[in-house]
């Protein structure tokens, strides 16, 4: 589904990546975890192009991102993302947000656009807010409405860019049990978090790295309770 | 000193219609002049070198010299090149190239504004640069440049009065006009500032409505 | 009598320009003492100061400078008839009136953008109103009231045009008597508009100099960076 070869990803003169080599099966749900600066959430962001790759070659479902002659478009449109800070659309109501890509980007009609919006609302808990500003909602709901928002473009693969960093303890969980119920449904998923204990549960693979390079991976029970590496157990002992 | 309103009664009248016509060629200027700042925007902000200098150029030029020495001269200037307009005309085309470039930067300003994290989002659910812009930035952009844009007519509204040294007939023509006639300097000068004053008033609170009206969905109102 | 545009022309513009500069530095600087008084009433707990200041302001900022001058012009000789005002007085007295009134709404927008918290330390430490405003509240607003107040500025350079109507010889009056000398309107303004751009990017390039140099060791709000209340873009 995934295959990164040997990438590289400089700004200027500082390499954040240094020579990724990785493959994400279908069905799979992979956790990063690192310190910040770690460089998870620019890998992530390189998957779906949002940030440019200096070196090296990433395959997602069949499309070569790193060449020029991709269109990016057609990547994003079978990828979804989900932010740190959720960016819904403040101008239009929820189920808007959630149309708003299909109808506009996949060419898909109003009707069949709508019903499946419903449908993915309701999924996420938020069937009743259906016509509410985000600016009325609070942080769980709205990232559980993004969520919905890229779910309608039907993508075969999900990438969370720290989903729950930015919201109240007590609703993280609200949108962990969305992020279960996706993987348990076969979703292929490459989640960047914080959360040790959803990467252990429901993480098929959980993935270490530090400074730019993966340094452990493998198997979350194995990963966190018996690192290998003298940094993996550094930073384990730091959060945990 | 006495002051002698009474005498003013007739012209009242006059003054009025004067200001209609120091509204209406706002409202011409503003229209036309915010379409073309937001092209002027475009073209500065776009990837084309010689577009973007010569957006900017016109930018710098027309909001860093007086909009009187503009409307001179074009009112003064054109007749040599061949195009004779009347002070009406003039004073039209003059506040509108003068607004452009205000509401150019203006609009920067909004668009810059608008957080990148959406535009992101829209990228990352596969948005083209058309798209994007029509349904992700614009509205927001709008939205968060809706004052300084009602605040740009109401100053554009006042500014029309410097068309009356060309002799426009708006508002302040009319009143030196009166002036002139009856020497009721005094009454005339506060009747007509009185009357700018209410008319930007207005605009003032009519904006404040427009912008609970269209952009509620911009206020917090979580329960 | 009718020549073409000569060097002494250009000397006359600049003559006019630099009384220009002349008019709208003396109007800059007592218009800005009177705002700063202003933009104090405007934010004192004093509920007359508030309206009284507040009245002036919007009144002010709500008709045309033009009517402003010619009040002045035709107004000081019928309520002093035995002054005789040169021009430029006539000209300084509205322009610092519109001065004052704008930088009013700067100062009020600046002392209110200086942190509540500010103001409830100094006074968890008993420092009294006027103190609180000398020793804290102030110079944390005279840090944000930098840039709009340039930007007013070269608003104001521009404004000074319409002291044309009472006939002051500034730059934009020089320009309209060389207009009419040399038949050549389009030169002539030309040369005023490029005066006037000088001037103006000058003044910018000083606000620039003086930011940079004031955000060296601390956090400063720039140009850029002006919350839009405090924006004016004046025409």
């Amino acid at each position: 589904m995934i295959i990164v070869k040997d990438l590289h990803k400089k700004y200027g003169a500082h390499e954040v990546l240094r020579g990724i080599d990785y493959r994400v099966e279908e069905q799979e749900v992979v956790c990063l975890i690192g310190p910040s600066g770690s460089g998870k959430s620019t890998f992530l962001r390189c998957l779906n192009g949002l940030e440019t790759i200096t070196s090296g070659e990433v395959s997602v479902n069949g499309h070569l991102v790193n060449d020029r002659k991709t269109d990016i478009n057609t990547v994003r449109r079978e990828v979804g993302m989900v932010f740190q800070h959720f960016n819904l659309f403040p101008h239009l109501r929820v189920i808007d947000n959630v149309m708003l890509a299909p109808t506009k980007v996949a060419g898909i009609g109003k009707e069949q656009a709508r019903a499946k919006a419903l449908e993915l609302l309701d999924k996420v808990g938020l069937k009743d807010k259906t016509h509410a500003y985000p600016a009325n909602l609070s942080g769980g709901q709205q990232q559980r409405v993004a969520i919905a928002r890229a779910l309608a473009m039907d993508p075969v693969v999900m990438l969370f860019d720290e989903p729950t960093s930015a919201l109240d303890p007590e609703i993280v969980g609200e949108v962990l049990s969305v992020m279960q119920d996706l993987a348990r449904e076969g979703m292929t998923m490459v989640v960047v978090t914080h959360e040790m204990g959803f990467a252990r549960e429901v993480a098929d693979r959980a993935v270490f790295m530090d400074g730019g390079v993966i340094v452990e991976q493998g198997d979350p029970a194995q990963v966190f309770g018996d690192p290998q590496h003298e940094r993996t157990r550094n930073f384990l002992s730091k959060v945990l | 000193m006495t002051f002698y309103y009474g005498d003013l009664a007739p012209y009242f009248g006059q003054m009025l219609a004067a200001l209609w016509t120091s509204i209406y060629i706002s409202i011409i200027a503003m229209v036309v002049g915010s379409a073309l700042g937001v092209l002027f925007y475009l073209g500065k902000a776009s990837s084309s070198a010689p577009l973007s200098r010569v957006s900017s150029g016109y930018i710098g030029l027309f909001r860093n010299t007086p909009l009187l020495v503009q409307l001179y001269l074009i009112y003064f200037g054109l007749p040599e090149l061949g195009v004779n307009l009347d002070p009406t005309w003039a004073g039209i085309v003059a506040l509108t190239l003068n607004n452009a470039a205000y509401t150019a930067e203006i609009y920067r300003a909004g668009f810059e504004s608008v957080p990148h994290g959406l535009i992101e989002a829209g990228q990352a659910l596969g948005m083209r640069r058309a798209v994007l812009f029509r349904h992700v930035i614009f509205m927001p952009a709008t939205r968060n440049v809706f004052p300084a844009l009602t605040n740009q007519f109401i100053l554009l509204f006042l500014a029309s009065s410097i068309a009356s040294i060309i002799g426009l007939p708006e508002l302040m023509n009319s009143i030196l006009n009166i002036n002139n006639k009856t020497y009721l300097t005094f009454e005339v000068l506060s009747v007509g500032g009185i009357l700018y004053f209410l008319t930007s008033a207005v605009l003032a609170l009519g904006s404040r409505l427009a912008e609970s009206m269209f952009f509620s969905w911009g206020v917090k109102r979580h329960a | 009598m009718l020549r073409s545009f000569g060097w002494q022309d250009l000397e006359a513009l600049a003559r006019g320009a630099l009384w220009t500069i002349a008019l709208c530095a003396t109007s800059g600087v007592i218009g800005t003492l009177l705002g700063m008084v202003l933009g104090l009433a405007a934010t004192s707990p004093s509920r007359i100061a508030r309206w009284l200041a507040t009245a002036y302001v919007y009144f002010i900022r709500g008709i045309p400078l033009l009517i402003i001058v010619f009040f002045a012009y035709f107004g000081i000789p019928l309520i002093f008839p035995e002054l005789s005002l040169p021009a430029f007085a006539t000209a300084v007295i509205a322009l610092t009136v519109f001065t004052a009134a704008y930088m009013a709404e700067i100062f009020r927008g600046s002392i209110n953008a200086v942190p509540k918290g500010q103001w409830e330390a100094a006074e968890a430490l008993g420092l009294g109103y006027f103190k609180k405003l000398r020793y804290v509240v102030l110079p944390q607003a005279m840090r944000i009231v930098v840039p709009p107040a340039i930007g007013f500025l070269i608003a104001l350079i521009k404004d000074s045009s319409l002291v044309t109507v009472i006939g002051f010889v500034e730059l934009t009056h020089a320009g309209t008597i060389i207009s009419n000398l040399t038949a050549n309107p389009i030169l002539t303004y030309s040369v005023v508009a490029v005066f006037y751009l000088v001037i103006c990017y000058g003044v910018a390039r000083l606000g620039r100099w003086y930011e940079q140099r004031s955000s060296a060791d601390r956090k400063t709000i720039t140009t850029e960076e002006t919350p839009a209340a405090l924006e004016l873009e004046g025409v």
